[in-house]
This record gives C-alpha cells, sequence and structure tokens, in this order.
C-alpha cells in the first residue's frame, strides 16, 4: 500500500513537471522494479521539432501533407464550376494513380482524404455506421455544390434561391437556405480529418501502444527501413496534421496559416487576446510528447497528449462560438448583412459539425455526441423555410451559450 | 458640487503633469462634464443637410454631365468627343471622392463603394461581355467589371493613344462596345438615383432623428464609416495597396484609374480634402463651417500633450496633403523608381492621422470601433 502511494505522487509530481516546465531538459525521478532508488532520468526536450538518431532525422509525416494538400485542392474544385460532382467525389476518394490533382505527385499517391475521415481508432474503429454517415455527409456537400449551387453561379442569390451573394468585395455562393456547401466541407474537414486524426488516434494508446510499439521503442527498434521506432512516427503523424504543410515544420509557429485546416485556425485563435500563447502551447506538448517518447518517459508523453487534446479541442469550440456571434452580429442591423453573415454561419456550421470529433481530457468522450451535433444543425437551419435567411439571434446564442458552457472558455472571450 | 468639480479638475491637472513621462498618449479629458454642451443632432443636421445631400446631388449632377457626353461621342465618334467624355469622366471621378466615405443607410444598402470603386478592374471579363454581349452587372462577382474602373478601362485602356482607342469605337464590334460603356453607365447612374432619392426621400429625417449615443445611432456610426473610409479606402486602396505597404512589392495596377495614369494623386487630394471638410463640418462647396467632429471634440475639450486634438488632426492632415501634392502620379511614382521613398513618406503622414481617429477621436467622444480586420477568408 505505502508503496502504490509512492508511486502514485510520483506520477503526480510526473505530471506537474510536464506542465509547468519549459525548460531544455527535464531530470525526473522514477521508481522501478519495486526498488525505490531514486534513478534519474533525463528528457531531452529540443528547442525545435527536430529529432535524429545515429544524425538521421527521425520526424516524418509524408502522408499528412499529401492530405493535406489534397484537401485544399479539393477545396478549390468546389468553386469550380467546370467541374463534375464524379471529378469532386474522385479527388475526395482519390485511387492511386488516377488523375484526380493537378499536383502530379498526389496523383501517384496511395492516399485520400476520405479513408481518413472519420477514422479513428478511438472513436470509430467499432463505428462504421457513423463513419458511413459521415462520409455521406461529406460526399453530400459535394453533389449538392455542384447539383444545386453550380447551376445558379451567376444568379444572384435571394431567400429560397441559391446562388451569389455579397460579403463585402468577396462574392459567397450559397445554396437555397443560405448554406455556403465549401464552407461546411472545409471547417467540417477539421474535425473529421485533422483533428479527429490527431486526438483520437495518433494521439491514444491504442495507436501509440500498439502491438510490440512499447517494447520496440523501449528497445529502440526502428521500423524496417525507416530511422524512427513506430511510436515515434505515430507521434510525427500527428504533428503532421496540424504542421504538414509549414514551412519549416521544426518551427511551424513562425508561419501559422500554411494550410486551410487546423493549422490556420491555431493560428487566428492565437491571433485573439483572450487566448494568446495557446499556439505555442500546443506546439510545446507536441515537442515535450516527441522528446518523451525517445526518453520512454510515456507518463509525460500521456500528459502532453492531454494537453493537446484539450487546447486542439478548444480551437474548434472557440470557432464555432465566434462564427456563430459573427454571423448573428452582421444580421442584427439597421441594414443586415446577408453575405457576411452567411459567410460565417456557414463557417461556424463547419465548426458546429466538427464538435463531435473533439475529445475531453482524460476521458473517451467528444465534449459534443454527434446527437447533440446534429442536433445543433438542424437548429441553425430550422428557424424558417429557408435556413440561415430566417435564423434567430436566440437561436445562435442558445448554441453559442451550450458550446462555450462545456468548454474553459467564455461566449464573450470566444465571441470578439 | 462646485468645489468637488474644482478638486477634479485640480487631480486632473496634477495626474495630467505627472502622466506625462509614463504615456504620451494619453487624451485629457476633464471629468467636469457639466460644462460639455454639445447638441449631436445639430451635428447630424449639419451633415445630412449642409454635407451629404449636396454632395450626392452634385455628383448625379455630374454623373449626368458624364451621360450626355457619352452619348454625344456615340452619335459623333471622333477624337474631339472622346477627349471631352474623358473629362467629364475625370470630373465624375473628383466628384465621386466627395461622396464615397458616406457608407452608410441607402448607401449601405446598394453597396455603393463596392458597386462604383473596385480596382484593378477584371479586363478579362470586360473584353468577354463586350464579345459574348452576355452579363448582368447586378451580379455581386461582376462588381469588379463596372463602375469608374470600368470606364478607365473603355476610355484609356482599350489602346495606346487615341487614334487606336478609337479605331475600336469605329471597329466591327462597335455596337457592342457602345452598348456595354452604355450600360456601365446607366448601371451607376441607377445606383446614384436610388441613393440619392432614398436620402432624399425619408432617410434623411431617420438619420438626423437617430441622435442618441449608442452603437446603433447616427453619429457612431457615421463615425465608424468616415474611419473605415479613410483608413481602408483613401489610406490603403488609394496609396498602401498599390505601394505595396501589405504585399511587400509594388502593386502600381492597383492605382486608381490605372489607365488613365495621370489623376490618381488628385483623386486622392479630393478625397483628402472631402475627409477634412467633414471633420470640421465645413458646407459642400462652401468656406462656412457648422457643429462638426471637430467643434465636437473642441466641446469635450480634448487635449493631447498639451494641444487641441481637433487642431492637431487638422495639423495632420495638412501634412499629409503637402507631402502627396509634391508627389508626380502614383503609378509614374511607383513604376519609376525603385523605392517610391517620397510616396513612402507621403503614406506615412496619411497613415499618422489613423490613431488620432481611431483611438484618440472616438475615446474623446465615447465611440466603440466595431470593425476589424478582416478574416480575411
Amino acid at each position: 500500500m505505502k508503496k502504490n502511494l509512492f508511486v502514485l505522487s510520483s506520477i503526480a509530481s510526473l505530471l506537474f513537471i510536464s506542465c509547468s516546465s519549459d525548460d531544455d531538459s527535464l531530470e525526473l525521478t522514477t521508481c522501478e522494479d519495486g526498488d525505490c532508488d531514486p534513478v534519474e532520468t533525463t528528457i531531452d526536450n529540443p528547442d525545435s521539432y527536430v529529432f535524429t538518431r545515429d544524425n538521421e532525422s527521425t520526424v516524418s509525416f509524408d502522408g499528412q501533407t499529401t492530405r493535406l494538400k489534397m484537401g485544399s485542392e479539393i477545396l478549390s474544385a468546389l468553386t469550380d464550376v467546370t467541374l463534375t460532382s464524379d471529378q469532386i467525389l474522385s479527388m475526395y476518394a482519390h485511387e492511386e494513380g488516377a488523375n484526380d490533382f493537378e499536383e502530379i505527385e498526389l496523383n501517384a499517391s496511395d492516399k485520400s482524404v476520405k479513408s481518413k475521415t472519420a477514422a479513428s481508432a478511438d472513436f470509430f474503429s467499432t463505428n462504421a455506421t457513423d463513419q458511413t454517415l459521415i462520409r455521406a455527409d461529406f460526399d453530400g456537400f459535394i453533389t449538392a455544390q455542384v447539383n444545386e449551387v453550380f447551376p445558379n453561379w451567376e444568379v444572384a442569390a435571394a431567400e429560397g434561391t441559391a446562388g451569389q451573394i455579397a460579403d463585402g468585395s468577396s462574392t459567397r455562393y450559397i445554396n437555397a437556405q443560405g448554406l455556403e456547401y465549401n464552407q461546411a466541407f472545409n471547417k467540417g474537414l477539421i474535425g473529421a480529418l485533422t483533428l479527429d486524426q490527431i486526438v483520437n488516434n495518433y494521439l491514444s494508446t491504442a495507436v501509440l501502444d500498439e502491438g510490440d510499439n512499447r517494447a520496440d521503442n523501449d528497445a529502440n527498434v526502428v521500423a524496417e527501413g525507416k530511422t524512427y521506432t513506430n511510436m515515434e512516427h505515430k507521434w510525427d503523424e500527428a504533428y503532421g496534421y496540424v504542421y504538414g504543410l509549414n514551412a519549416d515544420a521544426a518551427n511551424p509557429n513562425d508561419d501559422l496559416g500554411a494550410d486551410s485546416f487546423l493549422n490556420k485556425y491555431v493560428g487566428r485563435v492565437e491571433g485573439d487576446d483572450d487566448f494568446a500563447g495557446i499556439a505555442d502551447e500546443i506546439f510545446q506538448a507536441f515537442k515535450l510528447g516527441r522528446a518523451a517518447i525517445v526518453a520512454k518517459q510515456y507518463d509525460v508523453r500521456d500528459a502532453q497528449a492531454e494537453i493537446i487534446r484539450e487546447k486542439l479541442s478548444e480551437v474548434i469550440g472557440i470557432r464555432a462560438v465566434y462564427y456563430l456571434q459573427q454571423g448573428k452580429n452582421s444580421l442584427d442591423q439597421e441594414t443586415p448583412d446577408y453575405g457576411g453573415a452567411f459567410h460565417d454561419l456557414s463557417e461556424g456550421y463547419g465548426f458546429v459539425y466538427s464538435l463531435q470529433f473533439t475529445r475531453k481530457t482524460n476521458s473517451t468522450d467528444p465534449y459534443f455526441t454527434k446527437e447533440e451535433v446534429d442536433a445543433f444543425l438542424v437548429d441553425i437551419m430550422d428557424d424558417g423555410e429557408n435556413g440561415l435567411w430566417n435564423v434567430e439571434a436566440a437561436t445562435l446564442d442558445a448554441i453559442s451559450t451550450d458550446i462555450s458552457g462545456r468548454f474553459s472558455f467564455t461566449l464573450e472571450q470566444a465571441a470578439e | 458640487m462646485k468645489k468637488i468639480i474644482g478638486a477634479l479638475c485640480i487631480m486632473t491637472l496634477i495626474w495630467a503633469c505627472s502622466s506625462e513621462s509614463a504615456t504620451d498618449d494619453e487624451v485629457i479629458i476633464p471629468d467636469d462634464q457639466e460644462e460639455v454642451s454639445f447638441e449631436r443632432s445639430a451635428m447630424l443636421i449639419n451633415w445630412a443637410d449642409n454635407i451629404i445631400i449636396p454632395s450626392y446631388e452634385a455628383f448625379s449632377g455630374d454623373l449626368d454631365a458624364l451621360l450626355n457626353s457619352f452619348n454625344t461621342f456615340k452619335v459623333d465618334t471622333n477624337e474631339g468627343n472622346l477627349t471631352a467624355f474623358r473629362s467629364a469622366w475625370i470630373n465624375a471621378y473628383t466628384s465621386w471622392q466627395r461622396v464615397e466615405m458616406f457608407e452608410i443607410g441607402p448607401a449601405e444598402s446598394v453597396g455603393f463603394q463596392l458597386n462604383m470603386n473596385i480596382y484593378p478592374t477584371n479586363t478579362e471579363n470586360i473584353d468577354e461581355f463586350i464579345v459574348s454581349g452576355s452579363y448582368d452587372l447586378s451580379l455581386s462577382s461582376n462588381r469588379s467589371s463596372k463602375g469608374f474602373p470600368a470606364l478607365d478601362y473603355l476610355l484609356n485602356g482599350l489602346g495606346e493613344d487615341d487614334t487606336s482607342i478609337l479605331a475600336f469605337y469605329n471597329g466591327d464590334n462597335k455596337d457592342a462596345l457602345f452598348t456595354f460603356t452604355e450600360d456601365v453607365l446607366l448601371d451607376m447612374k441607377s445606383l446614384t438615383d436610388t441613393v440619392l432619392s432614398d436620402w432624399t426621400e425619408g432617410y434623411r429625417d431617420t438619420f438626423v432623428a437617430n441622435d442618441g449615443a449608442s452603437s446603433t445611432a447616427s453619429v457612431d456610426r457615421m463615425v465608424n464609416d468616415y474611419i473605415f473610409y479613410y483608413e481602408k479606402y483613401l489610406r490603403a486602396g488609394k496609396m498602401g495597396i498599390p505601394l505595396g505597404v501589405f504585399s511587400g512589392a509594388p502593386l502600381p495596377e492597383n492605382v486608381e484609374a490605372y489607365y488613365e495614369g495621370t489623376i490618381s494623386n488628385e483623386l486622392f487630394l479630393e478625397g483628402l480634402n472631402a475627409v477634412q471638410d467633414f471633420f470640421n463640418g465645413k458646407h459642400f462647396n462652401s468656406e462656412t463651417e457648422g457643429e462638426s467632429l471637430a467643434s465636437y471634440l473642441d466641446a469635450l475639450n480634448s487635449v493631447k500633450d498639451g494641444e487641441d486634438l481637433s487642431s492637431l488632426i487638422n495639423a495632420q492632415f495638412n501634412t499629409a496633403r503637402d507631402l502627396v501634392s509634391d508627389l508626380a502620379a502614383f503609378r509614374e511614382e511607383i513604376e519609376n523608381n525603385n523605392t517610391p521613398t517620397a510616396m513612402f513618406l507621403a503614406y506615412d503622414e496619411v497613415q499618422k492621422a489613423v490613431p488620432m481617429l481611431k483611438v484618440d477621436m472616438v475615446s474623446a467622444m465615447s465611440i466603440s470601433i466595431d470593425f476589424v480586420d478582416a478574416d480575411g477568408d
């Protein structure tokens, strides 16, 4: 009993150290083999995300970079009226060798965005039902964009009529209910692809410790033909979904906004004074967690995974509330700015969609279940006959309040 | 009560003296609110009746003159009439600079600024529209293919010189070209008629009656629109963006009236004059001044670094004007100088008025800024 207590307090101090320290290197005391002589173990935490073995880099996330680039081309395709829905669906469900993308290397890839949509080990390995429904939503955004919005590209949108609408100097293309499908697709994919893969897959012990990963990592056994252990690589794959397109992936916070997915919105939340510092917290947790894998300090690793889960989930929650409130404000003025409001609300719609892929800390649950998210999405669209054209401030406030109530930020902090 | 106010004043003075070293940017507003008597409604009436509506009326007249000169050119397509058409365009474009900032009420409803003056203009679209004869100028996506910048292209950009431009208006496609040019002009006229008649037939009274102090009151909104115009349209649009302040590299094709090439600084200066005249409540086309942002600041006794804020703002406008007046045409400045230093220096003086308006003035008036930098997507 005494021993157990000691182990517990030792873990507690580990967690404490990992959360508060920003030193380059950590001195940790652990208790091994029941023999409680303190053993000194060091985590070598570098300044930037650079890890090597025998002078060769062990960091690799090509597959994530590839999918982010595919995602970016799909977003462009969603506003290219010369394309058919089959062509865009093929881009989304790319098969090796198919001539789907402008960037030729992408065509040669055997990876696709769709195969990693709602595909995390923790949430979807035994939930093919929701996985199928979610993928059908994304297919649906594509086909509806082509079938409903493309034909009305040169038509002015009105209540009940798809078409174009001014948003400041920009022009937005919306469906008959005011929704921009391309925004729903883009912001929804931030959750269904990037966030889900990071927080519910690669940072999960089910993936990090899968098979012999832990024993191999303990023994420095690298994956066949590679410089990295499997566990190191899994962690890097999580990293790649946030930072896979940054110019200097070792110091990614220098150019946040390198993609239109999670990277961009980590940058946006960082730009809000209420949350300044969050980008560095996320980066530091990724870096320390990776260093902890090298040092075989799995408690430290998992503590960092929890920090990343909390902060990235918060990014989704903050942006959902932000866009719903911005949309509300654009409608609530002497001359309602419908185009600006619909753009914000469409982004908000996508971020609300993404809430089902968030992950509460030290829990197996998302902040909002799929059922709750689906109900929000219905609420946003059903105040009247014509969706966003009729949405009421009270509806947007109620959803915003529900969302911020479950996170540690306030509606006011997120709204500006 | 008097004693308390006296004590407050003394305290304010002490605080003012002692704070100087700490921060130079504090605006000192004496606490004795009772002595401030400023009627916001009088300012609104001055704005509406002596500045905004007369400016719209003058602009509308210049637009009619532009249409007339077009019609003359259409009937008799020669060089003299092309020149006259062009100078009527310059006249109306100049007059536009006096109304562009009033993006409130009727103008906001129709999106007047962006329907009249998005540049650079989309010449690819325009060329295609003329050939196909198929276009809908009311569409949001076509705002960059019409208005003054489209006319700039149609009047100055079709060829190297007047002879080659005239060749287009006498060429195979002349009918389509005239039709498109006329449609652009009629679109501008229809928007302008709507804005002006909405002002005179109802909105003027709504505007003047909404004389409170809240984020939806006319003064608060007009001040926001005014500062937004100064920062985004005058400072950034007419100078900063073509200069490359935001992109790191100069973008000469983003100069206003790019194809004409010589009037961009004059258009800017007219815009700056309009901004300053509005600040001082100067009646349209007159030396008379009425209640204004300047007189409001004076009534509030706003002082910065020991000087009246209104004088400081006017001085800054004057400095900016002096430097811009010394410049060549913007396109020339940008294209002929590796680093257009003189234009950068002028730009910096234009910029210096932004915090004076956006921070000092609005805090003195207890007006909150309701715009932030756009999201960018």
